[in-house]
């Protein structure tokens, strides 16, 4: 003890066998007076916070405020998530489903209210705390084995280190000992230096190489780690492929099938011709036609060698490169048809490029006039080398086949809306959007869409069944359209298209007198808007220029 | 009376008005701490030494597993149209479940005062995180691209400019299990502080004094730490028992929101949790029977606490029957065409030997433990466990593939059938928990020394008061 | 480790064990007052119907009205009975200690299961004499008027039959009578004896009358509630049910022991302690009914399969969806908040006064289970309103004579029950 004397004393403690024995000098110690007390046991002892006077912890609260701040995290943060910032219609559920949201509010409330009891635990306790005086005495280390300890600190008001040790001295103990200051070197030992400064060094290391490689750049393809589904072996559209002896990844039919849904019989509405009359007038031709809609057609003298013959021929004709473009598309139609071919590139020709290709949807890539502007040229169906036309020698459908009734023209405009106007323009002038984009880039190889408000595009000289081949099969830089719309709903934009003809040359007698009045006031209306914004535009310029002229 | 029992180690008989020890023979508290520090301060047995090398071993196969499964796709597993939550989420839902035994008898048992769970709650608990781990590992490899798990968190992606979508069962999940897991693991270390303290106090060498100093913060046994530590556990286990509800009933949630026929069944919550808790406590039999024997702490994990134990695993045993029983029942009552057959085709189906095999295990074998003389032999305590956990297995297997590969569309039912690495992944997930345990039962108090010696400390003052 | 010393007991025949006269008193009142209100209620309740519809119908919504009415007060009244019946049963499970002063109030409630069975033989009754005056499925044209598919009925009326509901009430209630008699009668001897073996008996048996008690309880939920919507079904009914009833009987038992001691009965005996406990009970048990009814509402919302939603549907539009409402707010967040602090199951008279309370609103849970079934679907009105509320408190207070005098004849404490001591000394850490 006495070496110990001179060290700075922080209170003074006695040893105990039993709870019975610490509690009674825990009583006796409280009743004495002393406040700053604390008993060190191995385990709870209940009833001890009485016997010492210790008050209850503020804990609860605490865990009540992180509790309640995770309930509303979790609130705030699936609202925000699902309903406000990023909302989405899942499985038919409203933005915020509060029924659904519970889990996540509950598992957070949790989280946060454990948290708060286990940090704020902690922190009250003042712990982590690696040196502590009591600590100082050896025999203190059975403290968390079977000893219990009583302890009077200095700072206790009453603190007479003489009067302390005898009240000790006087309870059932037989250790009492003063408690100083840890003298222990406090400095952390260098190796512990080291490590950290080796371990934080090593831990920059790949931060750095992540950060060079987010500012850099490099030629190198990445490094794939995961490939991520980057290197799949389906193959895309036009891809070669060595699976089949043709090369080709895309696969045609197969030989004599029809998909579902896409066998036709009438051959009249598939095509726009008059098929009873064509087989009057060129039968040869009109069989192939019935062939390409029904692989299963069976004719009694197979046409293949005249057929091939004609499709050299036309073939030929359209390589002269002013051909009719109509009859291209035609005979591309039927050449698509006509081999029946297993497999179409056993015998690739140049010179036959629509006959490579079953698709009569690109028949104007091998058209080398198409790239010329024809805008001024609106009618393309007249024949320019004295050769009849194709709108001579085929026998157009002159009346559209479906029912014209208001369905039928809601659907034509629908459709109309959906695929002709971004060209040709809502009101079929030819000024569509993508139209005008081209004009204001000044696009090259642009050709102009056709206005559909023009003598020759009328019923009389373009039959309604020109006017859907044309649709179906496309003219010019125009791609056909049989791909994407179906036959039905180009029969419907057919009918469509002479609606809108017709309404730009109507008269107002010809409507029924119940609505005359409303479209007039409609007309009145638009014009009036019309006016409005020219008078705005008006006064914007102006004010430009007024503007202009100030600065 | 004394604390001498007739017959010997045997407290499982307990006269009404006298409560049986739960610490057997003249123990002392310093026989306490002998008793549990020994097991982690003495050399490793040989069994111990061999336990470790065989599970390490499991988990090094499973590790090369992962890596195999991430390198190819998880084709390599069975899972394949309509049963694309094969084995994988079986695994995890059989995992999740195990881990339930430990929070109950940690929390649920404390708030219930069963002072009985004192000796065995650490090792419970220990459990817990273990099977936890084991848990999350099969959802974060079943995700497919597995670097990328991370998605599910709610982060500000820079990349998705998007966030998760809460009104998933799934992401419910994610939270449950990821709260459940930290949870676990505050309130398993926050248990252990003071039995830290205590290894700390007696260690001998410098670096081991050093290492479990860190860990036990200080801990100096002050009586207002104590009044704080025990409020902020008393609360720890109050947020911890609606939590371990939570988590199998989010885990069912995975199953029951669905439409699936078999899965979409209002009993699920309350029949997932008593599942859970059944497989969980059949597993803490299962390690704890063997452990008390090879460290030799059977006088701190008596019959009593077994017997205990096995009433627990009957009652939720019964349980779990009476909700297949339920099951049946409203799938005929309610007269709901594809319900009736989803539970026909479980029974008589092609997975038939599946559900008796799940009804013998969970139903039928349990209920062996109305017979004290089976709840208190150890043996057959351990057999009849690992039968429970077969079973409890076999429950989540019929679940998941019976419901699957017969779901609306006829033409694509088929059958099941499990990979190579399905079976390995299985058996590595175990490699995986016993490495953990073994290792826990080395380096950390085993046993809830401090809350022991209060129990006793409880004991000797009952003794004293003792003849009303 | 307690600053106590063991209490000393009271001899058996202390006073303080007796049931105090000013209660025993209100016996004969309230048996033969409650069995006129309950009847007043119940006649009101039968005259509900609308002026626009023709007298027969009037008539038969009238009828079907107030059966539903009655069975509402009938089930209420019998959750709680069944309530204390699980509570006597748990408690020897698990050898409990701390709740022995307060089990003889459970054990006198549970053996209200016998004058149950008898207030139950009117909505037995009404299967045999009417056709789907209460129950639906009981009319012969019902699924032919709602057009269900014939080969489906067929299943269904194998186990909705008047026959077969009736044997099957009628076993419900044989075993819940044996179950309540037998654990009744041993603790009364032991008033007597003070025998151990007694409790021995008890606890040697409590393990299969729980299994017995899960599977009856579970069916009868299904039988007497859930098939008042004959084609919607809910595996998770009979937990629901029992979650509603196992909080009612803890609640009972604070109110109970708090107006017995307030007229002077176990003043030593039931401590704050005991209040605590239970305050904690009642708290987690609501937590468990949100936790129930929740997970059946969430798993019916989610999967939106309209075989199961149409139960909910009646429940969350107009009225209902404001019963809805008010369940959630007054049975559970409100009763949740007010007794999650220690300071709160710490005082007796919260504890009562939160008791009281939830035993209003399990009413309410109990109501919005089963009077959206009724035909007309609405509540009737002011009149019906009040006509349910006269029908179940008629009935409680019935019940309550009875209980009173049976505690006359009997202790109001397990007096000699080995773990008496224990009990009255316990303390919460």
């Amino acid at each position: 003890m006495s070496e110990k004397k001179e060290k700075t004393v922080h209170g003074v403690i006695a040893e105990y066998t039993s709870v019975d024995t610490l509690m009674a000098a825990c009583r006796r110690v409280r009743d004495a007076g002393y406040e700053k007390t604390d008993a060190f046991t191995p385990f709870p002892v209940h009833g001890i916070d009485k016997a010492l006077g210790i008050k209850p912890t503020i804990l609860p609260w605490i865990v009540l405020g992180a509790g309640l701040t995770g309930t509303a995290t979790a609130m705030a943060m699936q609202i925000w998530m699902n309903a406000i910032d990023y909302p989405y219609i899942i499985s038919g559920k409203p933005f915020i489903s509060l029924p659904a949201f519970m889990p996540v509010a509950f598992e957070l409330t949790v989280l946060f209210s454990s948290f708060g009891a286990f940090f704020g635990m902690w922190a009250l306790n003042g712990l982590p705390k690696f040196s502590n005086p009591v600590f100082t005495d050896p025999r203190f280390d059975r403290v968390t084995d079977d000893r219990f300890f009583l302890y009077i600190d200095s700072k206790d008001e009453q603190f007479q280190r003489a009067d302390v040790e005898k009240i000790l001295g006087d309870t059932e103990t037989d250790y009492v000992q003063t408690v100083v200051e840890d003298e222990s070197s406090d400095k952390v030992p260098k190796p512990f230096f080291m490590m950290w400064g080796l371990v934080a060094g090593l831990s920059i290391i790949p931060l750095l190489v992540v950060l060079k490689m987010r500012v850099s750049h490099s030629s190198q393809p990445r490094f794939h780690v995961f490939y991520d589904m980057d290197f799949s072996p389906a193959k895309e559209a036009q891809q070669y492929s060595t699976l089949f002896r043709d090369g080709r990844a895309m696969r045609p039919d197969v030989a004599g099938t029809v998909a579902r849904g896409e066998m036709q019989a009438d051959v009249d509405f598939m095509t726009g011709i008059d098929m009873s009359a064509l087989t009057a007038i060129d039968q040869p031709r009109a069989e192939r036609l019935v062939r390409r809609f029904n692989p299963l057609y069976q004719s009694d003298a197979p046409p293949a060698q005249e057929a091939k013959s004609e499709a050299g021929t036309q073939a030929g004709k359209s390589d002269d490169g002013d051909g009719p473009q109509d009859a291209k598309v035609d005979v591309a139609d039927e050449d698509a048809s006509e081999n029946k071919p297993v497999q179409p590139a056993a015998e690739p020709s140049a010179a036959e490029p629509s006959a490579a290709e079953p698709s009569a949807a690109e028949p104007s890539a091998a058209e080398p006039s198409a790239a010329e502007p024809s805008a001024a040229e609106p009618s393309d169906g007249e024949p320019s080398d004295g050769e009849p036309s194709i709108m001579d020698t085929t026998p157009w459908l002159d009346k559209n086949p479906l029912v014209l009734d208001e369905k039928t023209l809601a659907n034509g405009r629908k459709n109309f809306g959906i695929y002709c106007s971004v060209c040709h323009g809502m009101s079929g002038y030819g000024n569509g959007l993508v139209n005008e984009r081209a004009r204001k880039i000044v696009a090259q190889t642009w050709v102009q869409p056709s206005s559909l408000h023009q003598d020759t595009l009328y019923a009389d000289k373009y039959p309604d069944g020109k006017l859907f081949s044309t649709i179906s099969n496309g003219v010019r830089k125009m791609a056909g359209y049989s791909g994407q719309i179906k036959t039905r709903d180009r029969w419907a934009i057919v009918a469509y298209v002479r609606a809108l003809q017709l309404s730009q040359n109507a008269s107002i007698d010809q409507i029924d007198e119940a609505q005359r009045e409303g479209i007039l006031k409609e007309q009145a209306d638009a014009k009036k808007v019309l006016k409005e914004k020219a008078a705005a535009e008006a006064a914007k310029t102006k004010a430009a220029e007024a503007a202009k002229d100030a600065a | 009376m004394s604390l001498a029992i007739p017959n010997g180690l045997d407290n499982s008989v307990e006269q009404p008005g006298e409560r049986a020890p739960l610490v057997l023979g003249d123990t002392t508290y310093h026989d306490i701490t002998e008793a549990v520090c020994q097991v982690a301060e003495r050399k490793p047995s040989t069994s111990w030494v061999i336990g470790f090398l065989v599970s390490f071993a499991l988990l090094q196969w499973l590790g090369i597993c992962i890596l195999y499964l991430i390198y190819t796709g998880v084709g390599v597993w069975g899972n394949q149209s309509p049963v694309f939550w094969g084995w994988p989420i079986v695994n995890f839902v059989f995992w999740v479940g195990i881990g339930h035994a430990g929070t109950l008898i940690s929390a649920i048992l404390f708030l219930f005062r069963q002072e009985w769970r004192t000796s065995i709650n650490r090792a419970a608990e220990a459990m817990t995180i273990f099977a936890v781990a084991c848990a999350g590992t099969f959802p974060g490899i079943h995700v497919g691209r597995a670097w990328l798990a991370f998605w599910l968190a709610p982060y500000p992606s820079l990349n998705l400019w998007m966030w998760p979508q809460f009104r998933s069962p799934l992401l419910w999940d994610v939270f449950a299990v990821s709260t459940y897991g930290t949870v676990s693991l505050l309130f398993w270390y926050m248990g252990m502080v003071p039995d830290l303290a205590t290894f700390r106090d007696r260690s001998t060498n410098k670096w081991r004094r050093m290492a479990y100093g860190l860990l036990s913060l200080g801990w100096s046994g002050s009586s207002r730490h104590w009044m704080r530590y025990e409020k902020a556990y008393a609360l720890l286990a109050a947020f911890a028992a609606p939590l371990v509800l939570s988590v199998h009933t989010i885990v069912s949630f995975d199953f029951a929101v669905s439409q699936v026929p078999g899965w979409h069944t209002t009993i699920f919550p309350p029949y997932f949790v008593a599942g859970a808790i059944f497989s969980g406590f059949a597993m803490v039999l299962t390690l704890m029977i063997p452990a008390r024997k090879m460290l030799g702490l059977e006088k701190l994990i008596t019959i009593r606490h077994l017997d205990n134990m096995c009433k627990i695993i009957l009652a939720t045993g019964s349980i779990v029957g009476l909700a297949y029983g339920t099951e049946f029942f409203i799938a005929w009552y309610g007269q709901v065409q594809e319900e009736k057959f989803a539970f026909t085709n479980r029974a008589f189906g092609p997975y038939w030997w599946a559900y008796w095999t799940m009804v013998t295990c969970n139903v039928i074998s349990p209920q062996l433990f109305w017979f004290k003389k089976l709840r208190t032999t150890p043996w057959i305590i351990v057999l009849i466990c690992i039968f429970v956990n077969i079973g409890m297995w076999f429950e989540r297997f019929v679940i998941v593939v019976t419901s699957l590969s017969r779901d609306y569309l006829p033409s694509a039912w088929s059958y099941f059938t499990p990979t190579w690495v399905d079976f390995s992944m299985l058996i590595g997930s175990f490699g995986l928990f016993f490495t953990l345990f073994l290792l826990f039962c080395r380096l950390m108090p085993v046993i809830n020394m401090a809350e022991t010696k209060a129990t006793l400390a409880k004991q000797y003052h009952m003794t004293e008061h003792g003849d009303q | 480790m307690s600053e106590h010393s063991a209490p000393a007991l009271k001899s058996a025949d202390d006073p303080a064990f007796m049931l105090p006269a000013s209660l025993a008193a209100l016996r004969l009142p309230l048996c033969v007052g409650g069995l006129f209100v309950m009847l007043l209620g119940w006649w009101l309740a039968s005259g509900v119907g609308s002026d626009d519809l023709s007298e027969v119908e009037a008539a038969h919504i009238g009828a079907n009205f107030g059966m539903s009415v009655y069975l509402t007060a009938a089930v209420y009244c019998m959750t709680i009975v069944l309530g204390s019946l699980f509570f006597v049963l748990i408690q020897h499970l698990v050898r409990a200690g701390w709740s022995i002063v307060v089990r003889r109030i459970a054990e006198l409630v549970m053996v209200m299961v016998i004058p149950m069975g008898i207030l139950f033989i009117p909505i037995i009754g009404s299967l045999w004499m009417g056709d789907g005056t209460l129950y639906r499925w009981d009319n012969a044209q019902y699924a032919a008027e709602h057009g269900f598919p014939e080969a489906v009925w067929t299943e269904k009326i194998r186990w909705l039959n008047q026959e077969w509901f009736t044997a099957r009430t009628v076993g419900y209630f044989a075993v819940w009578t044996m179950l309540a008699l037998f654990f009744f009668k041993n603790s009364v001897r032991q008033d007597q004896t003070g025998e151990k073996a007694i409790t021995d008996k008890m606890q040697y048996w409590s393990g299969p009358a729980v299994m017995l008690f899960a599977a009856t309880t579970t069916f009868a939920a299904f039988d007497w509630v859930m098939s008042l919507a004959p084609m919607w079904f809910s595996t998770m009914f009979g937990v629901y049910l029992f979650a509603g009833s196992i909080l009612g009987a803890h609640c009972l038992l604070a109110v109970a022991s708090y107006v017995l001691q307030k007229t002077g009965a176990m003043r030593d005996e039931v401590t704050v302690e005991h209040y605590h406990d239970l305050g904690k009970l009642i708290f987690g048990f609501v937590f468990f009914w949100t936790y129930i009814s929740f997970s059946q509402y969430l798993l019916i919302w989610y999967g939106n399969i309209p075989e199961e939603t149409e139960w909910f549907y009646v429940r969350q539009v107009g009225t209902w969806g404001g019963v809805a409402l008010a369940l959630i707010f007054f049975h559970w967040m409100l009763p949740f908040v007010g007794t999650m602090s220690r300071h709160v199951r710490r005082k007796p008279g919260l504890v009562c006064a939160w008791g009281a309370y939830l035993l209003v609103m399990h009413y309410v849970d109990v109501y919005f289970m089963i009077m959206p079934s009724v035909e007309e679907g609405s509540a009737g009105g002011l009149v019906g309103v009040i006509a349910s509320i006269l029908c179940v408190v008629g009935m409680a207070s019935l019940l309550t004579g009875l209980v009173l005098g049976l505690a006359q004849q009997n202790k109001v404490v397990a007096v000699r029950d080995p773990r008496l001591g224990e009990s009255i000394a316990f303390e919460n850490i």
